[in-house]
Protein backbone atom coordinates (compact mmCIF):
# COMPACT_ATOMS: atom_id res chain seq x y z
CA UNK A 1 0.00 0.00 0.00
CA UNK A 2 2.32 2.79 -1.20
CA UNK A 3 -0.91 5.64 -0.25
CA UNK A 4 -0.66 7.78 2.66
CA UNK A 5 -3.07 6.48 5.39
CA UNK A 6 -3.81 7.74 8.59
CA UNK A 7 -5.25 6.17 11.48
CA UNK A 8 -7.83 7.82 13.86
CA UNK A 9 -9.26 5.92 16.85
CA UNK A 10 -12.00 6.92 18.78
CA UNK A 11 -12.37 7.77 22.43
CA UNK A 12 -14.77 4.84 23.05
CA UNK A 13 -12.45 2.39 21.09
CA UNK A 14 -9.45 3.00 22.86
CA UNK A 15 -9.88 3.54 26.75
CA UNK A 16 -12.18 0.36 25.74
CA UNK A 17 -9.22 -1.41 24.87
CA UNK A 18 -7.10 0.07 28.05
CA UNK A 19 -9.81 -1.05 30.06
CA UNK A 20 -9.45 -4.56 28.94
CA UNK A 21 -5.95 -4.63 29.34
CA UNK A 22 -6.27 -3.06 33.13
CA UNK A 23 -8.82 -5.89 33.82
CA UNK A 24 -6.63 -8.63 33.36
CA UNK A 25 -3.18 -7.13 33.96
CA UNK A 26 -1.79 -10.59 34.55
CA UNK A 27 -2.33 -11.90 31.07
CA UNK A 28 -2.50 -11.20 27.56
CA UNK A 29 -5.59 -9.41 26.31
CA UNK A 30 -6.74 -8.93 22.91
CA UNK A 31 -9.78 -7.50 20.71
CA UNK A 32 -10.95 -6.64 17.56
CA UNK A 33 -11.24 -2.90 15.90
CA UNK A 34 -14.44 -1.82 13.91
CA UNK A 35 -14.29 0.95 11.77
CA UNK A 36 -14.68 1.68 8.19
CA UNK A 37 -12.24 3.26 5.42
CA UNK A 38 -12.66 7.18 4.79
CA UNK A 39 -11.50 8.41 1.61
CA UNK A 40 -10.43 12.29 2.06
CA UNK A 41 -9.46 12.93 -1.67
CA UNK A 42 -6.30 12.79 -3.74
CA UNK A 43 -4.18 9.60 -2.41
CA UNK A 44 -5.11 9.98 1.48
CA UNK A 45 -7.46 8.11 3.31
CA UNK A 46 -8.35 7.42 6.92
CA UNK A 47 -9.01 4.46 8.78
CA UNK A 48 -11.83 5.61 11.29
CA UNK A 49 -11.81 3.12 13.97
CA UNK A 50 -14.98 3.74 15.92
CA UNK A 51 -15.17 1.15 18.33
CA UNK A 52 -13.59 -2.52 19.52
CA UNK A 53 -14.72 -5.08 20.95
CA UNK A 54 -12.63 -7.25 23.85
CA UNK A 55 -12.44 -10.56 22.66
CA UNK A 56 -10.06 -12.95 25.06
CA UNK A 57 -7.78 -12.87 28.42
CA UNK A 58 -7.35 -16.71 27.88
CA UNK A 59 -5.58 -19.20 25.24
CA UNK A 60 -5.04 -16.29 23.12
CA UNK A 61 -3.69 -18.74 20.54
CA UNK A 62 -6.68 -20.88 20.08
CA UNK A 63 -9.50 -20.56 17.19
CA UNK A 64 -13.15 -21.63 18.29
CA UNK A 65 -13.60 -18.53 20.48
CA UNK A 66 -11.77 -16.16 17.53
CA UNK A 67 -13.93 -17.22 14.79
CA UNK A 68 -17.48 -17.23 16.36
CA UNK A 69 -16.45 -13.86 17.75
CA UNK A 70 -15.81 -12.59 14.26
CA UNK A 71 -18.65 -14.16 12.08
CA UNK A 72 -20.83 -12.62 15.63
CA UNK A 73 -19.08 -9.15 15.31
CA UNK A 74 -18.92 -8.44 11.63
CA UNK A 75 -23.06 -9.54 11.24
CA UNK A 76 -23.71 -7.01 14.22
CA UNK A 77 -21.29 -4.16 13.29
CA UNK A 78 -22.92 -4.62 9.46
CA UNK A 79 -25.90 -3.03 10.72
CA UNK A 80 -23.76 0.12 11.40
CA UNK A 81 -21.75 0.09 8.36
CA UNK A 82 -18.83 -0.78 10.19
CA UNK A 83 -16.49 -3.81 9.40
CA UNK A 84 -13.47 -5.50 11.40
CA UNK A 85 -10.30 -2.92 10.78
CA UNK A 86 -8.36 -4.42 13.09
CA UNK A 87 -7.09 -6.42 15.87
CA UNK A 88 -5.50 -5.17 19.82
CA UNK A 89 -2.87 -7.08 21.34
CA UNK A 90 -2.32 -6.57 25.10
CA UNK A 91 1.22 -7.84 26.08
CA UNK A 92 1.20 -10.85 29.54
CA UNK A 93 4.55 -9.36 30.53
CA UNK A 94 5.17 -5.62 31.65
CA UNK A 95 8.39 -5.03 29.27
CA UNK A 96 7.12 -7.21 26.60
CA UNK A 97 7.21 -4.54 23.61
CA UNK A 98 7.37 -7.26 21.04
CA UNK A 99 3.96 -8.03 18.56
CA UNK A 100 3.79 -11.75 19.11
CA UNK A 101 3.37 -14.65 16.46
CA UNK A 102 -0.53 -14.86 17.32
CA UNK A 103 -1.47 -11.29 17.05
CA UNK A 104 0.68 -11.61 14.06
CA UNK A 105 -1.18 -14.24 13.00
CA UNK A 106 -4.23 -13.14 13.23
CA UNK A 107 -3.51 -10.04 12.07
CA UNK A 108 -2.55 -11.56 9.18
CA UNK A 109 -6.05 -13.02 8.90
CA UNK A 110 -8.01 -9.50 8.67
CA UNK A 111 -5.24 -8.21 6.30
CA UNK A 112 -6.95 -10.70 4.22
CA UNK A 113 -10.42 -8.63 4.54
CA UNK A 114 -8.76 -5.31 5.04
CA UNK A 115 -5.95 -4.36 3.02
CA UNK A 116 -5.32 -1.54 5.80
CA UNK A 117 -5.57 -3.34 8.79
CA UNK A 118 -4.21 -1.90 11.89
CA UNK A 119 -2.72 -3.73 14.83
CA UNK A 120 -2.32 -1.91 18.44
CA UNK A 121 -0.70 -2.85 20.50
CA UNK A 122 -0.53 -1.81 24.13
CA UNK A 123 2.33 0.35 25.19
CA UNK A 124 2.44 -0.96 28.82
CA UNK A 125 5.58 1.73 29.81
CA UNK A 126 3.23 4.44 28.09
CA UNK A 127 0.37 3.59 30.37
CA UNK A 128 2.22 3.89 33.24
CA UNK A 129 3.91 6.89 32.85
CA UNK A 130 0.00 8.37 32.30
CA UNK A 131 -0.73 9.77 35.49
CA UNK A 132 2.28 11.47 35.84
CA UNK A 133 3.33 13.26 32.12
CA UNK A 134 -0.31 13.81 31.43
CA UNK A 135 0.11 13.03 28.11
CA UNK A 136 -1.68 13.52 24.91
CA UNK A 137 -0.29 10.66 22.67
CA UNK A 138 -2.23 7.13 22.65
CA UNK A 139 -0.89 4.69 24.64
CA UNK A 140 -0.89 2.00 21.99
CA UNK A 141 1.45 1.67 18.97
CA UNK A 142 0.43 1.02 15.73
CA UNK A 143 1.57 -1.38 13.70
CA UNK A 144 0.63 -2.00 9.69
CA UNK A 145 1.68 -4.32 6.96
CA UNK A 146 4.52 -3.60 4.50
CA UNK A 147 5.37 -4.70 1.12
CA UNK A 148 7.01 -7.21 2.66
CA UNK A 149 4.35 -8.63 4.29
CA UNK A 150 5.66 -8.36 7.82
CA UNK A 151 3.89 -5.72 10.49
CA UNK A 152 6.34 -2.88 11.13
CA UNK A 153 5.35 -0.16 13.81
CA UNK A 154 4.79 3.19 12.15
CA UNK A 155 7.67 5.53 13.21
CA UNK A 156 7.55 9.52 12.79
CA UNK A 157 8.44 9.26 9.56
CA UNK A 158 4.72 10.71 8.82
CA UNK A 159 3.14 8.07 7.14
CA UNK A 160 0.88 5.99 8.68
CA UNK A 161 -0.09 8.34 11.80
CA UNK A 162 -2.13 7.27 14.41
CA UNK A 163 -4.42 9.97 16.56
CA UNK A 164 -7.22 10.04 19.00
CA UNK A 165 -9.83 11.60 17.20
CA UNK A 166 -10.74 13.48 20.71
CA UNK A 167 -8.27 15.10 22.29
CA UNK A 168 -8.87 14.97 25.38
CA UNK A 169 -8.87 10.73 25.66
CA UNK A 170 -6.27 10.97 28.32
CA UNK A 171 -7.99 12.67 30.32
CA UNK A 172 -11.20 10.70 29.94
CA UNK A 173 -9.65 7.62 29.98
CA UNK A 174 -7.37 8.76 33.54
CA UNK A 175 -10.78 9.73 35.44
CA UNK A 176 -12.45 5.92 34.61
CA UNK A 177 -8.82 4.30 35.78
CA UNK A 178 -9.08 6.18 38.96
CA UNK A 179 -13.18 5.21 39.32
CA UNK A 180 -11.47 1.33 38.47
CA UNK A 181 -14.23 1.33 35.48
CA UNK A 182 -12.28 -2.04 34.30
CA UNK A 183 -14.01 -3.40 36.79
CA UNK A 184 -17.03 -3.95 34.55
CA UNK A 185 -15.46 -4.76 30.93
CA UNK A 186 -16.70 -7.71 29.34
CA UNK A 187 -15.23 -9.72 26.54
CA UNK A 188 -16.12 -12.07 24.31
CA UNK A 189 -14.44 -15.17 26.67
CA UNK A 190 -16.54 -13.45 29.94
CA UNK A 191 -19.97 -13.98 27.65
CA UNK A 192 -18.74 -17.66 26.71
CA UNK A 193 -18.72 -18.41 30.07
CA UNK A 194 -21.73 -16.42 30.66
CA UNK A 195 -24.23 -15.36 28.31
CA UNK A 196 -25.83 -13.15 29.49
CA UNK A 197 -22.99 -11.40 29.65
CA UNK A 198 -22.93 -8.67 26.75
CA UNK A 199 -19.80 -8.14 24.95
CA UNK A 200 -20.85 -5.02 23.52
CA UNK A 201 -20.68 -3.17 26.88
CA UNK A 202 -23.59 -1.25 26.50
CA UNK A 203 -24.02 1.31 29.22
CA UNK A 204 -20.28 1.16 30.12
CA UNK A 205 -19.82 4.80 29.49
CA UNK A 206 -23.23 6.00 30.58
CA UNK B 1 -9.04 -23.43 37.47
CA UNK B 2 -12.46 -22.20 39.32
CA UNK B 3 -15.33 -22.96 38.18
CA UNK B 4 -18.59 -21.24 37.23
CA UNK B 5 -20.18 -21.37 40.11
CA UNK B 6 -17.53 -20.58 42.68
CA UNK B 7 -16.24 -17.95 40.23
CA UNK B 8 -19.79 -16.56 40.94
CA UNK B 9 -19.94 -16.92 44.77
CA UNK B 10 -16.47 -15.25 44.64
CA UNK B 11 -17.68 -12.44 42.67
CA UNK B 12 -20.16 -12.08 45.25
CA UNK B 13 -18.31 -11.97 48.14
CA UNK B 14 -15.83 -10.09 46.65
CA UNK B 15 -18.69 -6.80 45.83
CA UNK B 16 -20.19 -7.78 48.89
CA UNK B 17 -16.79 -6.90 50.77
CA UNK B 18 -15.98 -3.79 48.79
CA UNK B 19 -19.73 -2.33 49.80
CA UNK B 20 -18.73 -2.94 53.26
CA UNK B 21 -20.72 -6.28 53.88
CA UNK B 22 -18.52 -7.80 55.64
CA UNK B 23 -16.98 -11.20 54.68
CA UNK B 24 -13.34 -10.11 54.17
CA UNK B 25 -12.02 -13.17 55.71
CA UNK B 26 -14.92 -15.82 53.82
CA UNK B 27 -13.50 -13.86 51.12
CA UNK B 28 -10.23 -14.11 51.64
CA UNK B 29 -10.46 -17.70 52.31
CA UNK B 30 -12.24 -18.60 48.95
CA UNK B 31 -9.52 -16.54 46.96
CA UNK B 32 -7.03 -19.32 48.69
CA UNK B 33 -8.94 -22.10 48.17
CA UNK B 34 -9.67 -21.47 44.07
CA UNK B 35 -6.13 -19.71 43.72
CA UNK B 36 -7.36 -17.00 42.45
CA UNK B 37 -5.81 -14.16 41.03
CA UNK B 38 -7.34 -10.79 43.11
CA UNK B 39 -4.13 -9.34 44.39
CA UNK B 40 -5.60 -5.51 44.71
CA UNK B 41 -8.65 -6.34 46.73
CA UNK B 42 -6.79 -9.60 49.16
CA UNK B 43 -4.07 -6.14 49.70
CA UNK B 44 -6.53 -4.14 50.76
CA UNK B 45 -8.92 -6.29 52.29
CA UNK B 46 -6.10 -8.74 53.96
CA UNK B 47 -4.34 -5.58 55.54
CA UNK B 48 -7.52 -4.02 56.98
CA UNK B 49 -8.06 -7.33 59.15
CA UNK B 50 -4.16 -7.33 59.65
CA UNK B 51 -3.78 -3.98 61.03
CA UNK B 52 -7.20 -4.10 63.47
CA UNK B 53 -5.76 -5.83 66.63
CA UNK B 54 -9.14 -7.35 67.60
CA UNK B 55 -9.95 -8.82 64.32
CA UNK B 56 -6.34 -10.41 64.22
CA UNK B 57 -6.40 -12.29 67.38
CA UNK B 58 -9.72 -13.83 66.56
CA UNK B 59 -8.00 -15.36 63.95
CA UNK B 60 -5.63 -17.22 65.82
CA UNK B 61 -3.72 -20.03 63.67
CA UNK B 62 -4.82 -18.80 60.56
CA UNK B 63 -3.28 -15.29 61.17
CA UNK B 64 -0.03 -16.90 59.71
CA UNK B 65 -1.71 -17.98 56.46
CA UNK B 66 -2.89 -14.24 56.23
CA UNK B 67 -0.10 -12.57 56.83
CA UNK B 68 1.67 -15.16 53.93
CA UNK B 69 -1.51 -14.26 51.91
CA UNK B 70 -1.41 -10.81 52.19
CA UNK B 71 2.82 -10.71 51.08
CA UNK B 72 1.86 -12.64 47.77
CA UNK B 73 -0.31 -10.03 47.33
CA UNK B 74 1.35 -7.02 48.11
CA UNK B 75 4.64 -8.40 45.97
CA UNK B 76 1.79 -8.81 43.00
CA UNK B 77 1.00 -5.01 43.55
CA UNK B 78 4.66 -4.25 43.57
CA UNK B 79 3.97 -3.10 47.52
CA UNK B 80 7.37 -4.22 48.40
CA UNK B 81 7.45 -2.37 51.54
CA UNK B 82 4.15 -4.16 53.03
CA UNK B 83 5.75 -7.62 51.66
CA UNK B 84 8.40 -7.49 53.81
CA UNK B 85 6.69 -6.56 56.95
CA UNK B 86 4.69 -9.19 56.64
CA UNK B 87 7.83 -11.78 55.98
CA UNK B 88 9.65 -10.24 59.20
CA UNK B 89 6.76 -11.23 61.21
CA UNK B 90 6.25 -14.70 59.88
CA UNK B 91 10.10 -15.19 60.15
CA UNK B 92 10.19 -13.62 63.76
CA UNK B 93 7.42 -16.01 64.18
CA UNK B 94 8.57 -19.23 62.22
CA UNK B 95 12.76 -19.05 62.45
CA UNK B 96 14.49 -21.37 59.52
CA UNK B 97 10.95 -22.16 58.07
CA UNK B 98 11.61 -23.38 54.58
CA UNK B 99 8.10 -22.10 53.87
CA UNK B 100 8.52 -18.61 54.97
CA UNK B 101 12.50 -18.98 52.84
CA UNK B 102 10.58 -19.35 49.86
CA UNK B 103 8.09 -16.37 50.60
CA UNK B 104 11.48 -14.34 51.00
CA UNK B 105 12.66 -15.84 47.71
CA UNK B 106 9.71 -14.73 46.20
CA UNK B 107 10.09 -11.17 47.37
CA UNK B 108 13.76 -11.17 45.44
CA UNK B 109 11.89 -12.18 42.00
CA UNK B 110 8.93 -9.72 42.58
CA UNK B 111 11.85 -7.22 42.34
CA UNK B 112 13.46 -8.57 39.54
CA UNK B 113 16.60 -9.63 41.48
CA UNK B 114 16.55 -13.26 39.90
CA UNK B 115 19.90 -14.48 40.29
CA UNK B 116 19.35 -13.81 44.08
CA UNK B 117 16.42 -15.39 44.12
CA UNK B 118 17.78 -18.59 42.58
CA UNK B 119 20.67 -18.44 45.04
CA UNK B 120 17.73 -18.52 48.16
CA UNK B 121 16.28 -21.60 46.31
CA UNK B 122 19.14 -23.54 45.69
CA UNK B 123 19.93 -23.15 49.37
CA UNK B 124 16.33 -24.47 50.51
CA UNK B 125 16.49 -27.29 47.90
CA UNK B 126 19.68 -28.38 49.95
CA UNK B 127 17.63 -28.96 52.78
CA UNK B 128 14.27 -29.98 51.15
CA UNK B 129 15.26 -31.32 47.56
CA UNK B 130 11.79 -32.22 46.95
CA UNK B 131 10.19 -29.37 47.43
CA UNK B 132 7.58 -29.15 44.18
CA UNK B 133 7.14 -25.49 45.09
CA UNK B 134 10.69 -24.12 44.49
CA UNK B 135 11.20 -26.26 41.63
CA UNK B 136 8.66 -24.04 39.60
CA UNK B 137 10.26 -21.37 40.83
CA UNK B 138 12.45 -21.94 38.52
CA UNK B 139 9.90 -21.92 35.64
CA UNK B 140 8.28 -19.04 36.96
CA UNK B 141 11.80 -16.96 36.61
CA UNK B 142 12.24 -17.71 33.05
CA UNK B 143 8.73 -17.12 32.17
CA UNK B 144 8.26 -13.67 33.90
CA UNK B 145 11.83 -13.26 32.45
CA UNK B 146 10.39 -14.07 28.41
CA UNK B 147 12.37 -17.20 28.05
CA UNK B 148 9.37 -19.14 27.33
CA UNK B 149 11.97 -21.86 25.73
CA UNK B 150 13.82 -22.09 28.92
CA UNK B 151 10.34 -22.12 30.83
CA UNK B 152 9.55 -25.35 28.66
CA UNK B 153 12.45 -26.79 29.65
CA UNK B 154 12.95 -27.04 33.52
CA UNK B 155 8.97 -27.72 33.03
CA UNK B 156 9.15 -30.70 31.23
CA UNK B 157 12.19 -31.66 33.27
CA UNK B 158 9.89 -30.92 36.20
CA UNK B 159 7.45 -33.29 35.12
CA UNK B 160 9.78 -35.98 34.81
CA UNK B 161 10.12 -36.71 37.96
CA UNK B 162 6.36 -35.12 39.34
CA UNK B 163 4.07 -36.11 36.83
CA UNK B 164 0.87 -36.44 38.90
CA UNK B 165 1.63 -32.52 39.25
CA UNK B 166 -1.91 -31.19 37.17
CA UNK B 167 -1.17 -27.54 37.61
CA UNK B 168 1.95 -28.15 36.16
CA UNK B 169 0.73 -29.92 32.98
CA UNK B 170 -1.71 -27.36 32.51
CA UNK B 171 0.67 -24.69 33.11
CA UNK B 172 2.91 -26.42 30.41
CA UNK B 173 -0.30 -27.13 28.09
CA UNK B 174 -0.84 -22.99 27.98
CA UNK B 175 2.50 -22.00 27.83
CA UNK B 176 2.98 -24.10 24.12
CA UNK B 177 -0.74 -22.64 23.01
CA UNK B 178 0.98 -19.37 23.39
CA UNK B 179 3.48 -20.69 21.68
CA UNK B 180 1.53 -21.97 18.69
CA UNK B 181 2.79 -25.69 19.72
CA UNK B 182 -0.68 -27.21 19.41
CA UNK B 183 0.82 -30.45 18.70
CA UNK B 184 2.40 -30.57 22.22
CA UNK B 185 -0.33 -28.90 23.63
CA UNK B 186 -2.08 -31.79 23.24
CA UNK B 187 -0.37 -33.77 24.51
CA UNK B 188 -0.49 -32.05 27.85
CA UNK B 189 -3.97 -32.46 27.53
CA UNK B 190 -4.33 -35.71 26.92
CA UNK B 191 -2.04 -36.77 29.71
CA UNK B 192 -4.17 -34.55 32.04
CA UNK B 193 -7.58 -36.16 30.60
CA UNK B 194 -5.66 -39.26 31.16
CA UNK B 195 -5.17 -39.47 34.68
CA UNK B 196 -8.27 -37.18 35.57
CA UNK B 197 -11.21 -38.44 32.96
CA UNK B 198 -14.11 -36.64 34.14
CA UNK B 199 -12.46 -32.86 34.46
CA UNK B 200 -14.67 -31.10 31.95
CA UNK B 201 -12.54 -28.62 31.19
CA UNK B 202 -9.53 -30.79 30.06
CA UNK B 203 -11.86 -32.42 27.28
CA UNK B 204 -13.28 -28.63 26.24
CA UNK B 205 -8.97 -27.68 26.32
CA UNK B 206 -8.36 -30.63 24.24
CA UNK B 207 -11.11 -30.06 21.87
CA UNK B 208 -10.08 -26.30 21.15
CA UNK B 209 -6.80 -27.25 20.83
CA UNK B 210 -7.41 -29.72 18.36
CA UNK B 211 -9.77 -27.75 16.00
CA UNK B 212 -6.92 -24.78 15.79
CA UNK B 213 -4.92 -27.58 14.51
CA UNK B 214 -7.57 -28.68 12.08
CA UNK B 215 -7.78 -31.66 9.43
CA UNK B 216 -10.32 -34.09 9.40
CA UNK B 217 -9.21 -36.68 12.20
CA UNK B 218 -8.24 -34.21 14.52
CA UNK B 219 -11.58 -32.01 13.74
CA UNK B 220 -13.55 -35.57 14.42
CA UNK B 221 -12.13 -35.92 17.54
CA UNK B 222 -12.45 -32.96 18.77
CA UNK B 223 -16.09 -33.00 17.66
CA UNK B 224 -15.87 -36.18 20.10
CA UNK B 225 -14.18 -33.96 22.91
CA UNK B 226 -16.82 -31.32 22.65
CA UNK B 227 -19.29 -33.74 22.68
CA UNK B 228 -17.75 -35.47 26.45
CA UNK B 229 -17.76 -31.74 27.81
CA UNK B 230 -21.51 -31.53 26.80
CA UNK B 231 -22.24 -34.88 28.62
CA UNK B 232 -19.92 -33.98 31.91
CA UNK B 233 -21.43 -30.85 32.06
CA UNK B 234 -24.98 -31.87 31.47
CA UNK B 235 -24.96 -29.70 28.43
CA UNK B 236 -24.30 -26.23 30.18
CA UNK B 237 -21.21 -25.15 28.71
CA UNK B 238 -21.40 -23.07 25.89
CA UNK B 239 -18.24 -23.22 24.49
CA UNK B 240 -19.08 -27.47 24.20
CA UNK B 241 -22.18 -26.74 22.52
CA UNK B 242 -20.83 -24.21 20.47
CA UNK B 243 -17.50 -26.21 19.61
CA UNK B 244 -19.71 -29.24 18.62
CA UNK B 245 -21.76 -27.23 15.93
CA UNK B 246 -18.19 -25.30 14.88
CA UNK B 247 -16.49 -28.93 14.33
CA UNK B 248 -19.66 -30.40 12.11
CA UNK B 249 -19.68 -27.44 9.91
CA UNK B 250 -15.81 -27.81 9.20
CA UNK B 251 -15.89 -31.17 9.21
CA UNK B 252 -19.13 -31.21 6.71
CA UNK B 253 -16.68 -28.64 4.46
CA UNK B 254 -13.62 -31.30 4.13
CA UNK B 255 -15.65 -34.46 3.75
CA UNK B 256 -18.23 -32.51 1.10
CA UNK B 257 -21.28 -34.85 2.61
CA UNK B 258 -19.11 -37.89 1.51
CA UNK B 259 -19.08 -39.56 5.13
CA UNK B 260 -21.67 -41.47 5.85
CA UNK B 261 -20.66 -41.28 9.85
CA UNK B 262 -21.72 -37.69 9.18
CA UNK B 263 -25.61 -38.55 8.85
CA UNK B 264 -25.65 -40.73 11.93
CA UNK B 265 -24.14 -38.23 13.65
CA UNK B 266 -26.59 -35.43 12.51
CA UNK B 267 -28.25 -35.22 15.90
CA UNK B 268 -25.72 -34.16 17.40
CA UNK B 269 -24.99 -30.65 16.00
CA UNK B 270 -29.04 -30.19 15.99
CA UNK B 271 -29.51 -30.95 19.83
CA UNK B 272 -26.11 -28.59 20.43
CA UNK B 273 -28.15 -26.23 17.75
CA UNK B 274 -30.82 -26.55 19.82
CA UNK B 275 -29.66 -25.86 23.28
CA UNK B 276 -27.44 -22.96 22.36
CA UNK B 277 -31.02 -21.84 21.03
CA UNK B 278 -33.08 -22.42 24.42
CA UNK B 279 -29.81 -20.94 26.34
CA UNK B 280 -30.48 -17.24 24.52
CA UNK B 281 -33.93 -16.95 24.57
CA UNK B 282 -33.67 -17.08 28.22
CA UNK B 283 -30.41 -15.41 29.04
CA UNK B 284 -29.33 -13.66 26.17
CA UNK B 285 -32.08 -13.02 24.15
CA UNK B 286 -30.71 -9.10 22.48
CA UNK B 287 -28.18 -11.92 21.33
CA UNK B 288 -30.32 -14.97 20.17
CA UNK B 289 -30.72 -13.01 16.07
CA UNK B 290 -27.15 -13.26 15.66
CA UNK B 291 -27.29 -16.79 16.78
CA UNK B 292 -29.53 -17.69 14.51
CA UNK B 293 -28.51 -16.05 11.85
CA UNK B 294 -24.68 -18.17 12.45
CA UNK B 295 -26.89 -21.39 12.84
CA UNK B 296 -28.87 -20.83 9.89
CA UNK B 297 -25.25 -19.92 7.95
CA UNK B 298 -23.94 -23.75 9.25
CA UNK B 299 -26.93 -25.11 8.37
CA UNK B 300 -27.58 -26.24 11.91
CA UNK B 301 -30.79 -24.46 12.54
CA UNK B 302 -34.11 -26.51 12.27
Amino acid sequence: MGAECCYEVSQIAYIKLVLHALKHRSAAVNGLLLGRLRQDGGATATVEIADTVPLSHSQIGLLPALELALIQIEEHFEAQGLSVVGYYHANERHDDVELGNAAKKIGDHIFRYFPRAAVLLLDNKKLERLQSSKGRDPVVQLYTRDSSKSWRQTGSDGSNQLTLKEPAANVVLLDYISSEKWQEIVDFDDHLDDISKDWLNPGLFN
Amino acid sequence: MVGASEAARMERLESQVENGGGGAWEYLCLVRKLKARRSNKVLKHGLSILNDHRARSKLGAEEWTLYEQVAFAAMDCQQHDVAKDCIAVLSKQFPGSIRIGRVEGMLLESKGAWAEAEKVYARLLDDSPLDQIIHKRKVAMAKAQGDLSAAVKFLNKYLEIFMADHDAWRELAEIYVSLQMYKQAAFCYEELILSQPTVPPYHLAYAEVLYTIGGLENLQTAKKYYASTVALTGGKNTRALYGVCSCSVAIRQLTKGRNKEEKEMSDLQTLAAEALQRDYKQRAPNKLPLLMSMLKNMKLNS
